[in-house]
């Protein structure tokens, strides 16, 4: 059955493009310009889904985006609005939540048990037997609401902008357009924003004058320079110093684009809402707004019924009658509300409307009831800017209380008035928000404000119309129709306690579906006002948050940009098959295949690492001493040129905070190394001290970590390696001693430092290479050094050298309580310092017994590796420590660790119990020293 | 997203700054005990309202700098160097270094 | 029947507070509805109305003790008092609506597998009283144990998830390292592939783990207090604490003055500002915490999953709304408007996880109030004020505390003794130097 109309004057489907689509497992005709419902409905379709509690057939109601019934699902996507979204050709839509059929729901049965599915009936029932409760709320969960995601990964495409508006006008109605065109006017940069597909708002579906109001604004809008429409976009929402968040969904090239614009000044022009009527049978298919009405008809070209009711309180309801009677819909009748006429039910069922009761008894026959009470002003924006809008009986709304500066409204949320009265407002609202934003920008800059600056605009109040106050009529209805609460449940729920505005939305979860209370929240207020004898102001509103409608978490997310850090050597290792490790932001070589050969190269010949991640900072000037005594627990003042000392660094609460060595390579010339992970923590820890406590000390501190490629030349072979390749150093041990710094040309290149250390256990030079050279000095060590059997080697083998050398790990061996006496470096801390980080703590650590302390461990079956974190116990369960790190040892054919034991437990040769992660328990030694090969260092000093 | 005024780039969006804390007065450690100590560590005003705090303009110009907001709202009525930066503190006193508990759920 | 006198100073008073009262508390309270199957039918036939769940009164002169704070804390601390030590002369303070601060606010996350054994043993006792907690208050918080998942995308969380479960065997709490095979059995639409980002290396699985109706939690334990006899006043804002002789002696608010011995912070958010009518300071910082849900689609994510990497936590309720969380604000405000760099934030690490969800509509974002404390932990106990206690400094962790905080925090103020499991969280641990350990796992570990 067609219910398409002729032609209409403000029609925006396109005749010429006609195509099909496919709802509910059926093809159906649609024109270019459609929505999905209005292509449904123009095929005589009532019905598009089942509503969540009682699943009951639902219709569509406002014909607009926040259409409850008219949710819908498009492909893989979930709860689409099919009154706004336009049907394409071969789009897949269908019904959401229905089972086994829209037509048929079995779910449906739930309407007849409704007496006793009042709100919070799942609180007073399922409470016993305990055990059952698993099985109900499985019960419960089939009747969720909502479309289906798939599993497949999207591959859509989302993006996002940043702007910079002067003057940001939400909302493309009259109001909008005119207040946008006078800020442009008055030189500012617009940005307009409409959530439809057309500039215009209500005059889009208006009469003659109205649509010629419309073409001349639109006129206007597109003659002024300096106004960027974007249409079917929102403004989602406002957020602190006009922080303005827009989706933008008229692209064609991604799905969704969220602009962030920092407005100058928001114009907040969003129109008004028609609000629903509460009575029984208000949900009923057939059951809709004036203004679907009339959407339907000016802007489809569908009728919406074949023979209609209209309860009118308005100009809204009188048009549509007009509008439904010369579509030929026969206008069975038009309840006037001025006139003390009312609705007091509908009666009709699965196919919809049946007929009307009116409140003088009489029952009219009809398919179709359009209702007209009232508006409601979407005050969310507002909300959003510290505004709490207060309620204005003779307009039966709400309104602003106290805006911010930089927020203005106009149109229908500012009041009312006639089209030319709403346009002259919004003029002069545009042009002082316009004003007001230069105001902000020459702030903005540093600027003075100007003499000559111009006045603030004197904008005239529009004056407010007298609105019926009509919410519900005499009998109970649906209030939230996406949640399925009625008028009773919010009365009952007052009754039983739940007796604020805020305890009945939670107990009923009244406003908190889809449309998040912009069709409902007055009607709910209303009600709540009605039963507890309140006024409707001293009952309040809920809190409108953000977003305005709902986002997607694609155009949320945008592009997801995750930075990642590579060596210059990476091309090289990529080349080896390393195994990446994911180390913070770095992506590290974790091995080349076999860590344990990699560890034994080391120990036999010689092998090089890829440490560029090591946080490195070049320190310059007469006051690096004293910095490096303040942030070190250990002494620095005596640290003489060519020398490298090994620190640790503690925060103001004496826990381990980072370690590394540095060297001085001048007399005013210090590099510190730190973890590759506290290197950004360090770096500001130190710009800290410097800039708020220690302004005066003249130290350059430049963070050098990506300057220099870091390598570590490890291995009783690295000397002989090096020699081939060095200029300028003179490495013989006598000349370059253990713990040493010198600086020269590696592999022909200048600008190189090296310094031996011995993290590995083996003789090492640890050589900072200008970062553009480093692929090139590596890969030269691997050439010259193929005869001496060089090697490359990762994470892993580090890891294990490391620990057979007994080093610990900040982060791994250490805690977020850890200080450097329960780690062994006790004796690094000089106290008679005047002044370091942490010190009284320090002082009271160094006094206090019974803290857990880090020590070598063996487990006595030297075949088993206990997984790092297995807890060493006591008797039953009590827990005297743990394993922090554990590996099986190539070079002693052994497993190794280091933990943390209680204090009595720490004499080499006590035996302790491990627990494993399968619940095994198995002893282990504590060993004399932490290190497990080589303990005297006599390798790494050779 | 607030604007936050860096003394040296101006209002900036306060994504490009990190929050160090408020501004406490470190005692002297050398005549401070270990209790007095943990006062400065842990303790803090909290106001509702006006409160001055260091910040640390991390994705700008990397300077620390003071600032005055106020706790419900969010505005920031003033900001400027630190105090030991400020031509009538040429002493040096130490304001920043309270680094030791704030941040919030940061992970260390 | 209150003894009038009993109560001489108050420490001592609430001690020896036990004896003049009726075990069972029913002097002053009504006979409890109770809630059932059968009941629902009947009043769906009679359409008659329900009792309210809690009753209104004008606030008396005194009160033998006053919480201040009508959140999930605030009544269950009211709940034990007068249901384990028939203290029912007891007055529940709110400045808003009861559940209108973090109780309301969270995202109703129950677990026990936190880090110490101290933790554990206290929050493990939450998860016993929420599992019975539907039967004890004849009111059900629709507790779903789903299992909880807390996922490692590096060596050291993972380290740090095995050293979580090891902790919880030896505790006698279920919690085991899985791997991301195990992960995508239990949640199809992760990517457990290698070659992402943040690859998915193993998630710490905590079976008992769930979410609850954390408003339900709420009006349970306001009905189930009620019915004691204890008074609940809403709308009632504290602008005073009295304290004569270095003893508390009363609270004003806006709607009277009120005299009494006891006075119990219970409040988040506003913790510091109670405290400081005592003067009593804390060691307190507030953060706003955001959250945030989206519409509901048919079910398809079981358990909670958590990842501290990514800042992000989700599960889907009953309803099909995924409700996600994040951690708290990068800085301190009472203010609750909520950011958008959170949600960017947050939609960017939900689609790392489960990619497939970039149609999902985000419907609402708000904002609670957080103390958090240096080391991650509450801090429960005395104060140097007498009769000033405090149940403050929840961090992002306080709902999941709210049964055990009330049962042993009613304990410490009925008996004086200070129960083995609060033991750890008094305020003097930061000056002795006694911080809990929580603070090397707490991440988001929700």
């Amino acid at each position: 059955m067609s219910m398409r109309l002729d032609h209409r004057p403000g029609e925006v489907i396109d005749r010429q493009r006609e195509f099909t689509f496919t709802w509910n497992g059926e093809e159906y005709p649609a024109y270019g310009g459609d929505t999905i419902i209005s292509a449904l409905a123009a095929c005589g379709e009532r019905i598009f889904s089942r509503s969540f509690k009682y699943h009951r057939p639902r219709g569509l109601l406002t014909a607009s985006f926040l259409d409850p019934g008219c949710m819908v699902q498009v492909d893989d996507e979930p709860n689409v609005r099919g009154a706004h979204r336009r049907v394409e050709p071969g789009m897949v839509v269908s019904p959401q939540g229905v089972w086994p059929s829209l037509e048929y729901d079995v779910k449906s049965a739930n309407g007849a048990f409704g007496r006793f599915l009042s709100a919070g009936f799942y609180y007073k029932t399922f409470i016993k037997p305990r055990r059952l409760w698993p099985v109900y709320r499985r019960m419960l969960r089939r009747f969720s609401a909502g479309g289906t995601v798939s599993a497949s990964p999207a591959q859509d495409y989302f993006d996002k902008r940043y702007a910079h508006p002067d003057v940001l006008v939400a909302g493309g109605g009259p109001a909008g357009m005119a207040a946008a065109v006078a800020a442009a006017r008055a030189g500012a940069q617009v940005l307009l924003v409409e959530e439809e597909y057309e500039l215009g708002g209500y005059l889009r579906w208006g009469d003659e004058a109205e649509l010629a109001a419309l073409r001349a604004l639109r006129e206007e809008v597109a003659s002024s320079p300096g106004i960027e429409v974007m249409p079917n976009s929102v403004v989602e929402g406002r957020y602190d110093d006009n922080w303005v968040a827009v989706m933008q969904r008229d692209l064609s090239h991604v799905e969704e684009r969220l602009v962030k614009a920092r407005a100058k000044t928001l114009v907040v022009a969003p129109g008004l809402i028609e609000r629903p009527y509460v009575f029984e049978g208000n949900d009923t298919p057939g059951v809709i707004l004036s203004t679907a009405a009339r959407r339907l008809i000016n802007l489809y070209a569908v009728k919406p019924g074949e023979r209609a009711v209209v309860f009118s309180a308005n100009e809204s309801g009188d048009a549509a009658a007009e509008d439904l009677a010369r579509s030929g819909v026969e206008v069975a009748r038009v309840v006037d509300a001025r006139r003390g006429g009312d609705i007091v039910r509908v009666k009709g069922g699965g196919k919809g409307v049946r007929a009307v009761e009116c409140s003088d008894g009489a029952e009219i026959e009809c398919d179709l009831l359009v209702t007209a009470v009232g508006w409601t002003a979407p005050t969310s924006l507002i909300n959003m800017a510290g505004d709490r809008p207060v309620y204005n009986e003779r307009a039966a709304r709400f309104f602003s209380s106290h805006l911010p500066d930089d927020v203005l409204t106009c149109g229908g949320i500012a009041g009312d008035g006639t089209l030319e009265e709403l346009i002259e407002h919004a003029r002069a609202t545009g042009g002082e928000a316009a004003r007001r934003a230069a105001k902000t920008a020459r702030r903005l800059r540093g600027g003075i404000p100007l003499e000559s600056e111009a006045p603030p605009a004197e904008i005239s109040e529009l004056p407010l119309y007298e609105h019926p106050a009509l919410f519900r009529g005499k009998t109970h209805g649906i209030v939230d129709y996406s949640e399925d609460v009625t008028s009773k449940d919010l009365v009952t729920a007052e009754k039983e306690g739940y007796d604020s505005i805020e305890l009945v939305k939670r107990y009923t979860t009244v406003t908190m579906g889809p449309a998040q209370g912009k069709l409902e929240s007055v009607n709910a207020v209303a009600i709540m006002a009605e039963t507890t004898g309140r006024t409707i102001e001293e009952t309040g509103t809920t809190v409108w948050r953000p977003p305005y409608s709902p986002v997607t978490l694609g155009a949320l997310a945008g592009r997801i940009f995750e930075p990642v850090r590579y060596s210059p050597m990476q091309p090289w290792h990529e080349i080896r098959g390393a195994k990446p490790l994911v180390a913070g932001a770095w992506i590290r070589p974790d091995h080349y295949g076999d860590p344990a050969s990699e560890v034994l190269n080391v120990r036999e010949n010689v092998g090089i690492i890829d440490v560029t991640p090591l946080g490195k900072f070049d320190l310059r000037g007469p006051d690096v001493p004293k910095l490096l005594n303040h942030l070190y627990v250990n002494r620095w003042d005596n640290l003489e040129e060519g020398r490298v000392r090994y620190g640790v660094m503690c925060l103001e609460d004496g826990v381990v905070f980072d370690d590394g060595v540095t060297g001085r390579l001048g007399p005013e010339w210090y590099v510190m190394t730190t973890t590759s992970s506290g290197a950004a923590g360090v770096g500001e820890w130190i710009d800290n001290w410097l800039q708020t406590a220690h302004p005066g000390w003249r130290i350059h501190v430049t963070p050098v970590t990506t300057a220099y490629a870091s390598i570590n030349v490890a291995g009783p072979k690295s000397r002989e390696l090096l020699l081939r390749l060095t200029e300028g150093v003179d490495l013989s041990p006598d000349a370059f001693p253990y713990m040493r710094v010198r600086e020269g040309r590696v592999a022909g290149v200048e600008g190189c430092f090296m310094w031996r250390l011995g993290f590995t256990g083996e003789l090492s030079y640890e050589v900072h290479v200008p970062a553009a050279y480093g692929l090139h000095v590596w890969e030269t060590l691997m050439q010259r050094g193929a005869d001496l059997g060089v090697g490359p080697f990762g994470v892993e083998a580090q890891r294990i050298l490391r620990l057979e050398k007994g080093h610990f790990i900040v982060g791994q061996d250490t805690d977020g309580l850890t200080g450097p006496y329960d780690v062994g470096l006790g004796r690094m801390v000089k106290l008679d310092k005047d002044d370091f980080t942490g010190k009284p703590e320090l002082a009271w650590q160094s006094e206090i017994n019974g803290r857990l302390q880090l020590v070598g461990l063996q487990p006595h079956d030297g075949s088993l590796v206990p997984p790092e974190a297995s807890q060493i116990v006591e008797g039953e369960s009590e827990i005297v420590g743990r394993i922090t790190s554990s590996r099986m040892s190539p070079t002693l054919g052994r497993s190794i660790c280091l933990g943390f034991v209680a204090e009595h437990l720490t004499t080499p040769g006590t035996k302790v119990v491990v627990q494993l992660p399968g619940g095994e328990r198995v002893p282990a030694s504590v060993t004399p020293h932490h290190a497990h090969y080589d303990p005297e260092g006599t390798r790494q000093r050779g | 997203m607030i604007l936050l005024p860096c003394p040296y780039c101006g209002p900036r969006n306060v994504s490009e700054f990190r929050y160090v804390g408020e501004v406490s007065e470190r005692p002297d450690p050398n005549e401070t005990g270990v209790e007095e100590w943990r006062t400065f560590l842990y303790t803090r005003n909290n106001p509702v309202g006006w409160t001055t705090e260091t910040w640390f303009h991390s994705a700008g110009c990397r300077q620390h700098l003071i600032a005055e907001r106020h706790t419900m709202t969010n505005e920031v009525r003033a900001s400027r160097l630190p105090e030991a930066q400020l031509p009538e503190g040429q002493e040096e006193r130490a304001t920043g270094g309270n680094v030791a508990g704030d941040g919030g759920g940061a992970i260390y | 029947m209150r003894a009038p006198g009993a109560i001489k100073s108050a420490l001592g008073a609430v001690m020896s507070s036990v004896g003049p009262y009726d075990r069972n508390g029913s002097t002053n309270g009504h006979k409890p509805y109770r809630y059932s199957a059968f009941d629902l039918l009947r009043h769906g036939f009679s359409q008659a109305d329900w009792p309210r769940a809690w009753r209104r009164h004008d606030p008396k002169s005194s009160y033998d003790v006053v919480v201040v704070g009508g959140g999930v804390h605030g009544l269950a601390t009211a709940y034990y008092l007068a249901k384990n030590h028939g203290i029912t002369n007891v007055a529940v303070l709110d400045k808003g609506y009861i559940g209108s601060g973090g109780s309301g606010r969270n995202t109703a996350i129950i677990r026990s597998n936190y880090l110490t054994p101290e933790g554990i043993r206290f929050y493990d006792r939450s998860v016993k009283l929420y599992e019975t907690l539907s039967a004890d208050l004849n009111y059900n918080a629709m507790f779903a144990q789903r299992g909880h998942l807390t996922l490692a995308h590096n060596d050291s969380s993972l380290r740090t998830m095995r050293w979580r479960a090891e902790v919880n065997k030896l505790e006698g709490v279920d919690s085991e390292v899985i791997g991301p095979d195990e992960i995508k059995k239990l949640v199809p639409f992760m990517d457990t592939s290698e070659d992402v980002r943040y690859p998915i290396l193993g998630a710490l699985y905590h079976p008992p783990g769930g979410i609850i109706r954390h408003d339900a939690v709420v009006w349970g334990y306001a009905r189930g207090a009620d019915a004691l006899g204890v008074h609940i006043h809403q709308n009632t804002e504290v602008t005073g604490i009295d304290v004569t002789g270095g003893k508390v002696s009363g609270v004003r608010t806006k709607r009277g003055d009120i005299a009494t011995p006891v006075v119990v912070n219970c409040t988040a958010g506003w913790s510091t500002l109670i405290s400081d009518m005592v003067g009593v300071k804390m060691p307190v910082s507030t953060f706003p915490l955001q959250a945030a849900v989206t519409e509901p689609v048919r079910p398809f994510l079981n358990p909670v999953i958590v990842s501290g990497t990514l800042h992000v936590y989700v599960s889907q309720t009953d309803r099909g709304e995924l409700v996600f969380g994040a951690s708290v604000d990068p800085f301190t405000s009472y203010s609750m408007r909520g950011s958008l760099e959170f949600t960017e934030g947050l939609a960017g690490h939900v689609l790392e996880l489960m990619p497939s969800l970039a149609k999902m509509r985000l419907l609402r974002q708000w904002s609670g109030l957080c103390d958090m404390t240096p080391d991650f932990s509450p801090i429960m106990g005395v104060t140097p004020v007498a009769g000033f206690f405090v149940d403050v400094g929840w961090g992002t962790y306080g709902f999941k505390a709210g049964p055990v905080s009330g049962e042993t925090m009613a304990a410490l103020i009925a008996t004086g003794k200070m129960p083995d499991l609060i033991a750890p969280f008094s305020l003097d641990r930061f000056a002795s130097g006694s911080l809990m350990g929580e603070k090397g796992a707490a991440a988001v570990g929700h």
